[in-house]
């Protein structure tokens, strides 16, 4: 894996986000699961933004889901995490558990 | 029998502004969800919570995007602003060229036509100079396909960064230049109409094509 494949920390933190949601992974739930957990506060601009990029990548995959009366009759756009993103997830906490190891100053257990 | 009350309805401009920064895709997922998220927080703490959250988060979401599209810098968006800036370049002498050739073929024999000259001679080479940059921002607009905005207000701020130095130098280090200011106004606000001209070609064109993307979608 080259060093360009490595996850950024947003990257990362949404990716995580999609595959702790599994089939109900969209906007609203990356971003809701993202600010519960981390609580840092996100937009939906980045998490699109990060999505898009992510898919690009082809790290993570969408399909369009049905139209619904509570969001104006849009149609909620669903994300899962391909297999090449699982390998770039684990290829990063591979690499940050590794530069963490041993640093009890921080008091990780590695 | 009683009327149930409408649904509270997100911020229009906000939507709108939205739904101009993103494309197609996009926008039908991100306008979702901001609906989404926006019925929620106005059930839970009130319509004037949700319209101000829905207001913060479009503007961060338009950032994002228009943040986005410049980041992965399509050779199509580099390339529309290079060839929008040629052409307001190469163009920029052209109004006034024009109005003053039209002039030239007038004489102002009556009242009538004397009154009409000079209207001309006072407003047509602002009038020709906003359409030519309206006309610009739709040719950079048609060019940059899905990032109509962005490539618009780019070329916009692109045109207006050389003015903007050239002001703050000037005006900014020798304070006795400052009363000349007020004599400036009327150039500033028709450059300032060139800029709005250029961003409404952009606004024309991607609605022109989502309008089209949707009648094509409805077939």
């Amino acid at each position: 894996m080259s060093a360009r494949e490595y996850l950024g920390e947003f990257e990362h933190m949404v990716l995580l986000a999609v595959l702790r949601l599994g089939d109900q992974a969209y906007g609203v739930t990356v971003r809701r699961e993202i600010e519960a957990r981390t609580r840092r506060e996100v937009s939906i601009g980045a998490i699109y933004a990060t999505l898009d990029r992510l898919e690009a990548k082809t790290l993570v995959q969408s399909r369009v889901g049905d139209p619904t009366p509570e969001r104006g009759g849009r149609s909620k756009r669903f994300f899962r995490v391909t297999a090449p993103g699982v390998s770039a997830v684990k290829h990063t906490h591979r690499a940050l558990r590794s530069l963490t190891e041993g640093l009890a100053l921080l008091g990780v257990s590695s | 029998m009683t009327q149930q009350p409408s649904p509270a309805q997100p911020p229009r401009l906000a939507a709108w502004l939205v739904d101009l920064f993103a494309s197609r895709e996009q926008a039908e997922s991100i306008l979702g969800d901001l609906s989404e998220e926006f019925s929620d927080l106005a059930s839970r703490s009130g319509i004037a919570n949700a319209r101000r959250w829905y207001r913060l988060q479009s503007a961060k979401t338009i950032a994002h995007l228009a943040g986005a599209a410049f980041h992965a810098t399509p050779p199509s968006l580099a390339v529309a602003l290079f060839l929008g800036f040629l052409l307001s370049w190469f163009s920029g002498a052209l109004p006034a060229q024009l109005i003053i050739a039209l002039l030239r073929t007038q004489r102002p024999y009556s009242s009538r036509h004397y009154e009409a000259y000079v209207w001309l001679l006072a407003y047509g080479i602002p009038i020709v100079s906003i359409t030519q940059s309206l006309l610009i921002g739709c040719v950079v607009a048609l060019l940059a396909r899905g990032r109509e905005m962005v490539a618009a207000i780019a070329l916009s701020l692109l045109r207006a960064a050389p003015l903007a130095w050239l002001l703050f130098i000037f005006f900014g280090r020798t304070p006795l230049a400052r009363p000349v200011i007020p004599f400036l106004g009327p150039f500033l606000f028709s450059r300032a109409l060139d800029l709005i001209g250029i961003v409404v070609g952009g606004v024309i064109v991607r609605k022109a094509r989502s309008a089209s993307a949707s009648r094509l979608a409805a077939v």
